[in-house]
């Protein structure tokens, strides 16, 4: 059996502040960073990790967060360094750094390159202040518009800005102001995704009032004729990217790729081959812990087989390319036929479309994907743990 | 046999019945003070949470008189429901007396007045209590003199009790004692033992509580069933005590359990005689009146897969629920299923939510509908429980509904508001008499109105002060029309209804726009139209939904994503699938929440 293309990805949890509307594992930093002491437990991961992937060739490399760009250059340069000694980084991989349009300063970009940063995803969710303010961004849009100049300046004109929509009482026109003000900084990549009010957070707590569901279909079909039009190209549910430069590491998750998680509450998905199942990787989230927990691989858990066809549907059926029956069989080890009906049954109801030996989720199936998903959906969750390893082994 | 009393207590909802069974049970020690708990005989978790007595529950208590004597008491609860008056029939059928309660602070209610009659048509004394004396705002003289005028039985002498804080039980025990007759019967004669209910146990089998007529039973007896003419060997003998005390022998006159290794369900019906396999009875005892189930509903699974599953929950529930008529229907909005027949609507509640709980069934149910009449042109005539069925109208000569004499107890205060509500339901009132401190009420209702929501309208238009009872009377012709619903322009079958014409307009309006409300938006539009025949008289439409899609999706972590996904696909699972449309459950009952607007 081949492997799947295996990314990095490398988590850094500190936020300066907790975003609202943010789940994932960030924390606000009260003291000053502890950028070393972590940098030594991601030494100690990426060996620890590192080993059990041999010399399986990394393709993409994302600096995730959290706020990354807290970090100085030089630690990212650190960090890379000890990734390159653990594991065999291809050399024309993708290597993506998150950043915060208010914690960069002026040359740090160049910086970041020079540590091997290749590509950076700009945090920028709007460019109405206070729309910022209302998300609680640490940062103006000005900022974001000096940023993106740097990027240019640093050479990094392959960047990201991500874009919220659908944000407390914005209609069409200021949802394409947006666009308008992202597309004036050339960047190569676009992500632009709801507004969408997680369970946990602030925003839950308090929930603002959002445009309706017919007031955000409304929005989102206005700006992606604007992207359109500009020539991005729309390849996954919220990812738009200028041909060519679509994102290496996130089309590997969307294609049920491995990759390996490391850093505070890092998920990782990692193929075994032969008949052994995918596992998958979590490791302590809250970064005390995860700093002085040695080896630190918190708990692997194996899919089950029942579990394998939903997974690999929710990452795949949102690419626009969609995925090959090959690629379904290579991914999960899963003969086609266990998913030929399901599949069937979406193409008959609209949802699906089939050319030769692709699929894809058709325009319709796009906009609903959640209900294809139901399809493949198993009665009950089954995640089989395979071990807790949180000592030596 | 001299020391044998069988009764029941007659009681309506609230009166204070369970308590006083509970408190009879602690004075003759049938459970230790920390088996105690409240309400012991609603042994079903359903009846304890809605407070009401569902099934008669028999329990043997043996009391140690002021006469120096131990006598056996055969207690046999009954339920206090207006849809439950079959199984009261049939509890008195297993006594020789019954103890009648009423609360001293609200008076008699005319549930109790039908049961007392039922009771004394079948040749019980009846024991009259004043329960509740321990309240302030208690009027014993007043409700003795009530319960005197209403029922016609003595009761300047009724004992006051308080069940609650246990003042005057012991006397009234021993008045018990005095004035119940103890059991008739032959002990030397051939067996003859009536089956007042029976149950499914998953370890024992069919278990029925039965009354010793004639003859006795004891262990290793080989009996036969009268009905079935199978025969068992008697494995188990006891009573409840209200815990199940194994017996050697049941004795003529005794009330007690008998386990004979009956597996089918249907093995041991309620109402019948049980008797000896080498001595048999030649005749059967009397059994119980087939009750006629007056409201009828499709149940059909959510998941068609659980139909053999359903089938058999319905035959273990009518096994101790004769009341419940069932028969397979096929729908053609629900797929295949059963047509109920239940005696009113808190019976289907409770049969419905029973099937649930009790054998994990998740259920869809049809609008529930009284029977009709229908005289076909061609003379014949034919009963309707389903609205589906009803003949094409050029076939109908006339339509009868079903109507009920109702009698009705109010409190002068509220007798304007009960007019009110009687003439909203299309009645006619036969009589109206002052008594005491109610008023009496009698009228004719169609049974339609009646089984909508006519109970809780006149409890909330007499402060819940007015109680009523009913029973069937004939059928009578009306200007009747079937109203059907259509989803994206196909008949449902599930929701069409038979309504009066005059309300036909506003019923079909008033369901659109419910059903407007309880369809989500879905992935394309949906057209909802009331008709009559060709007819469409409203419609409404349920705008498409825009997008259903998980914004963001990265490598970490999925738990949360796949936990909205569950519970979008268990909301969909308590929905039904009518072509492409799904439509929850709800909207299957609204039919019953329209019209419920004064």
């Amino acid at each position: 059996m081949i492997l799947p293309p295996l990314s990095l990805y490398v988590h850094f949890p500190w936020c300066v502040a907790k975003c609202p509307y943010c789940d994932f594992n960030s924390h606000a930093l009260r003291d000053a960073l502890p950028e070393s002491q972590y940098l030594e437990a991601l030494e100690r991961d990426l060996a620890f990790q590192g080993a059990q992937v041999g010399a399986r060739r990394i393709l993409s490399v994302f600096l995730g967060g959290g706020t990354p760009s807290l970090f100085s250059a030089d630690a990212i340069a650190r960090v890379l360094a000890a990734a390159r000694r653990h594991l065999s980084i291809a050399a024309d991989a993708e290597v993506t750094l998150e950043a915060n349009p208010g914690t960069v300063e002026r040359g740090r970009f160049a910086e970041y390159r020079a540590a091997g940063v290749n590509r950076v995803s700009l945090g920028g969710q709007s460019f109405d202040a206070r729309q910022l303010q209302a998300l609680g961004r640490i940062h103006s849009p000005l900022e974001t518009q000096r940023a993106a100049a740097e990027l240019h300046a640093a050479g990094l004109a392959n960047f990201n800005i991500d874009l919220m929509y659908a944000l407390p009482g914005q209609d069409a026109a200021a949802a394409l102001s947006d666009i308008e003000q992202a597309l004036a900084l050339a960047p190569a990549h676009l992500s632009h995704y709801q507004l969408t009010i997680e369970a946990g957070t602030a925003l839950a707590a308090n929930p603002p009032a959002l445009p309706s569901d017919d007031g955000a279909a409304q929005i989102l079909e206005a700006c992606q004729r604007r992207l359109c039009g500009a020539h991005f190209v729309r390849y996954e549910v919220s990812a738009y990217a200028r041909a060519g430069f679509e994102c290496q590491h996130n089309l590997n998750y969307w294609r049920f790729g491995d990759y390996l998680g490391v850093g505070a509450g890092a998920h990782g998905k990692i193929s075994l081959g032969m008949d052994a199942g995918i596992v998958r990787t979590v490791q302590w989230r809250e970064p005390r812990r995860y700093m002085s927990a040695a080896p630190v691989v918190q708990t692997r858990s194996r899919i089950a087989t029942r579990d394998l066809p939903f997974e690999f549907m929710l990452n795949a059926l949102r690419l626009v390319e969609g995925f090959e029956m090959e690629s379904f069989e290579a991914r999960t080890g899963l003969p086609w036929h266990t998913v030929a009906d399901t599949v069937g049954r979406l193409v008959r109801r609209g949802l699906v479309e089939a050319n030769g030996e692709r699929y894809r989720a058709t325009a319709h199936g796009l906009s609903f994907l959640n209900d294809a998903l139901l399809a493949f959906l198993p009665e009950r969750a089954t995640t089989t743990e395979l071990s807790a390893m949180s000592t030596a082994s | 046999m001299r020391l044998i009393r069988n009764f029941a207590i007659i009681a309506h909802v609230d009166h204070g019945k369970s308590t006083l069974a509970d408190r009879f049970i602690q004075i003759c020690g049938g459970l230790a003070a920390r088996e105690m708990q409240d309400q012991v005989l609603d042994s079903m978790e359903l009846e304890r949470e809605r407070g009401i007595t569902i099934k008669a529950q028999s329990v043997t208590l043996f009391y140690k008189a002021a006469d120096g004597e131990r006598y056996q008491l055969n207690m046999i609860d009954t339920p206090g429901h207006v849809d439950f008056s079959y199984e009261v029939s049939r509890s008195l059928a297993a006594c020789d007396g019954a103890l009648l309660v009423v609360d001293a602070t609200q008076g008699v209610e005319a549930q109790s007045v039908a049961n007392c009659n039922t009771a004394i048509e079948q040749g019980l004394e009846v024991l009259p209590a004043i329960n509740k004396i321990d309240l302030p705002s208690a009027e014993p003289e007043r409700v003795a003199k009530e319960i005197e005028e209403i029922i016609g039985i003595e009761a300047r002498d009724a004992i006051r009790v308080s069940a609650k804080t246990g003042q005057g039980v012991q006397e009234l025990l021993e008045r018990l004692i005095e004035r119940i007759p103890p059991p008739k019967g032959d002990p030397a004669a051939p067996l003859q033992a009536l089956i007042i209910d029976s149950w499914f146990d998953n370890y024992m089998g069919v278990v029925s509580l039965v009354r010793v007529v004639n003859g006795s039973l004891k262990l290793g007896d080989k009996i036969r069933v009268m009905s079935t003419g199978r025969s068992h060997g008697v494995d188990r003998l006891g009573r409840f005590t209200p815990k199940s005390i194994p017996e050697p022998l049941l004795a003529t006159g005794d009330v007690g359990f008998v386990v004979a290794g009956i597996k089918e369900i249907d093995g041991a019906p309620v109402g019948d005689t049980i008797t000896l396999e080498n001595r048999p009875s030649a005749l059967p005892l009397p059994g119980f009146k087939q009750i006629q189930p007056r409201v009828f509903a499709g149940l059909f699974p959510v998941d068609a897969d659980d139909y053999e599953k359903f089938r058999d929950a319905l035959a273990k529930l009518r096994l101790n629920d004769s009341a419940l008529h069932y028969e397979p229907e096929v729908s053609g909005a629900l797929g295949f299923g059963f047509r109920c027949g239940f005696l009113g609507l808190l019976h289907m509640d409770i049969v419905q939510e029973r099937l649930e709980r009790e054998y994990q069934l998740a259920l869809v149910t049809s609008a529930p509908t009284v029977v009709y009449e229908v005289l076909h042109t061609n003379g014949e005539i034919e009963l309707i429980d389903n609205p589906a069925k009803l003949p094409v109208v050029n076939e109908i000569e006339e339509i009868r509904e079903p109507i009920i004499v109702a009698n009705i107890l109010v409190p002068p205060d509220y007798v304007g508001a009960v007019l009110k509500l009687c003439n909203d339901k299309r009645g006619a009132q036969k009589k109206l008499l002052y008594l005491a401190n109610q008023v009496s009420l009698q009228y004719e209702l169609p049974l339609a109105e009646v089984v909508l929501d006519f109970f809780d309208r006149l409890k909330s238009a007499s402060r819940g002060y007015a109680s009523f009872d009913y029973e069937f009377s004939h059928f009578r012709a009306a200007p009747l029309v079937k109203l059907d619903m259509l989803i994206n322009g196909e008949r449902v079958d599930a929701l069409s209804l038979i309504v009066h014409r005059d309300t036909a307009y506003h019923r079909g309006r008033e369901l659109v726009d419910k059903m407007h409300e309880l369809i989500p938006r879905q992935m394309f539009e949906v057209a909802v139209q009331a008709a009559i025949g060709s007819a469409v008289i409203a419609r409404a439409t349920v705008k498409a939904l825009r997008k259903n899609v998980l914004a963001k999706c990265y490598g970490g972590d999925i738990t949360r994503k796949r936990k909205l996904l569950e519970k979008q696909k268990e909301g969909k699972k308590r929905m039904k699938q009518l072509g492409r449309v799904e439509i929850p459950q709800e909207a299957f009952l609204a039919v019953l929440q329209v019209g419920r607007k004064s």
